[in-house]
């Protein structure tokens, strides 16, 4: 008999196998069969459309990703402080969702607030 | 407490191989009905009914050459893909497919799920996030600015759904008490949750299609502005393996709305594996027909449905819920 995790852990074993022999499938066939095939720098260019792809600067994009990714780590560290109160609800009865009201107030107010503010807004 | 090593074992390998092949089938019927969509046939030249088109894609995709581009970080091209699909198989590991369920003509007992956990909807929802590693990180690590575009842009829109999504299915907590994917299946013997959380319903599933990155919300490979997104700089196999994660997250999307408010595996007459592969085709079905339907939407409009609509509708719902689960 197993416990329920270690169960799991051969399930994602088994699903890294899939994922990996299709990798390795691919470098494989490529070993045998593509060994003529002629190498050269157009062929490894990025995709531009038909003209130089030109330098390319990872460093440079919008300040929209960061204000969604704060936002994210804000609302979703609040829904998981709802799970355990949404769990356990029934038996805490009114107690409970006056808690959950009162929570939901104060993340109402912040939300209000980023709202106002314009953080919601795709620039 | 599950089965025994080996009987989860192979368990596991058939359950990996049923969620491949009928991912297999349902790229298929996803293109014939695409197909009938727009008045054509769509795929029927290999095999009768083109029954065979998933395994000549396969052996297609299996000859391509291995090209990783120029400038590209090669240990991080080449893991993104495996992330994300490792990431896709896994999170669908504790869809429940029954109960217990006896061999017929022997005593042999088993049971119809991998592992039932009592956190099973967190986990789902956590090894699914870990798959946006592999997006971010494909489209980072190919030097290449439609892919990073691409990469970020699914980033964000993931998140954002992401937060709806999660707060979409507290009702169903709430109501069940438990994350437990079994418990939840049976608290549904009478009334499925579909009803009572018609709201809940709505937002997970207007949720679910962003976060499978289906259309009309397929904004991270919206052709005219980022070329094909985070996997632009990706060929033949490791295409595939991005195009199977996505697909199989719309699966596992699609099994988590036939367990949290379709009853699971319950249903009449047919047996709890086909009533769950039914429920599950039935979602995609609808994923499919909305595809057909819908043209893609703006990304300002993308966000601004996902944190001024979903967001409080979301909140809504859970406050209403709690009311009446505590009230009621």
């Amino acid at each position: 008999m197993l416990g329920d995790w270690a169960s799991y852990l051969i399930y994602v074993v088994v699903a890294a196998a899939i994922a990996g022999s299709l990798l390795a499938g691919s470098f494989t066939w490529s070993a045998l069969f593509h060994k003529d095939l002629r190498q050269g720098r157009q062929k490894r260019r990025v995709f531009e459309s038909g003209v130089s792809p030109g330098e390319f600067s990872p460093g440079n994009f919008s300040i929209n990703y960061f204000l969604t990714a704060m936002l994210f780590i804000v609302f979703d560290i609040e829904i998981v402080f709802l799970y355990p109160i949404a769990v356990n609800l029934k038996m805490l009865g009114a107690f409970g969702f006056a808690e959950l009201v009162v929570f939901v107030a104060i993340l109402a107010v912040g939300y209000v607030y980023v709202w106002r503010k314009g953080a919601l807004e795709w620039h | 407490m599950v089965d025994g090593v080996i009987l989860t074992i192979v368990k596991s390998v058939i359950l990996a191989s049923v969620l491949m092949g009928f991912f297999a089938l349902m790229t298929l019927i996803e293109r014939k009905l695409i197909g009938r969509f727009q008045a054509r046939y769509g795929p029927n030249r290999v095999g009768p009914y083109g029954l065979m088109q998933p395994i000549a894609d396969l052996g297609k995709m299996l000859q391509k050459e291995n090209v990783v581009p120029e400038g590209a970080h090669r240990k991080l091209y080449l893991a993104a893909p495996f992330i994300a699909m490792v990431c896709a198989i896994s999170a669908f590991g504790l869809i429940p497919f029954g109960n217990v369920a006896t061999i017929p003509g022997t005593d042999w007992t088993i049971h119809l799920y991998i592992a039932n956990t009592s956190v099973s909807l967190l986990v789902v929802a956590a090894i699914g996030s870990l798959g946006f590693y592999g997006l971010m990180i494909g489209g980072w690590a190919s030097s290449s600015k439609y892919a990073l575009l691409g990469g970020m842009r699914s980033i964000a829109q993931l998140i954002s759904y992401e937060v709806a999504f999660t707060l979409a299915v507290i009702g169903v907590i709430m109501q069940a008490s438990s994350l437990s994917f079994i418990t939840i299946a049976n608290a549904q013997d009478h009334l499925w949750y579909f009803i009572p959380q018609i709201l809940g319903f709505l937002v997970f599933f207007v949720a679910a299609v962003a976060e499978s990155n289906r259309p009309p919300f397929d904004l991270t490979e919206a052709d005219g502005e980022v070329v094909a997104g985070y996997h632009t700089e990706y060929g033949g196999m490791r295409y595939a393996m991005f195009a199977a994660a996505e697909f199989i997250n719309a699966i596992t999307l699609s099994a988590l709305g036939a367990v949290l408010f379709f009853g699971g595996p319950s249903g009449p007459i047919l047996p709890g594996p086909i009533w769950m592969l039914l429920k599950i085709g039935g979602f995609l079905f609808v994923l499919i027909w909305i595809r057909a339907t819908l043209p893609r939407v703006r990304f300002d409009q993308l966000m601004k449905l996902g944190w001024k609509v979903l967001l409080p509708v979301a909140t809504l719902n859970l406050l209403l819920t709690a009311a009446v689960v505590v009230y009621g």
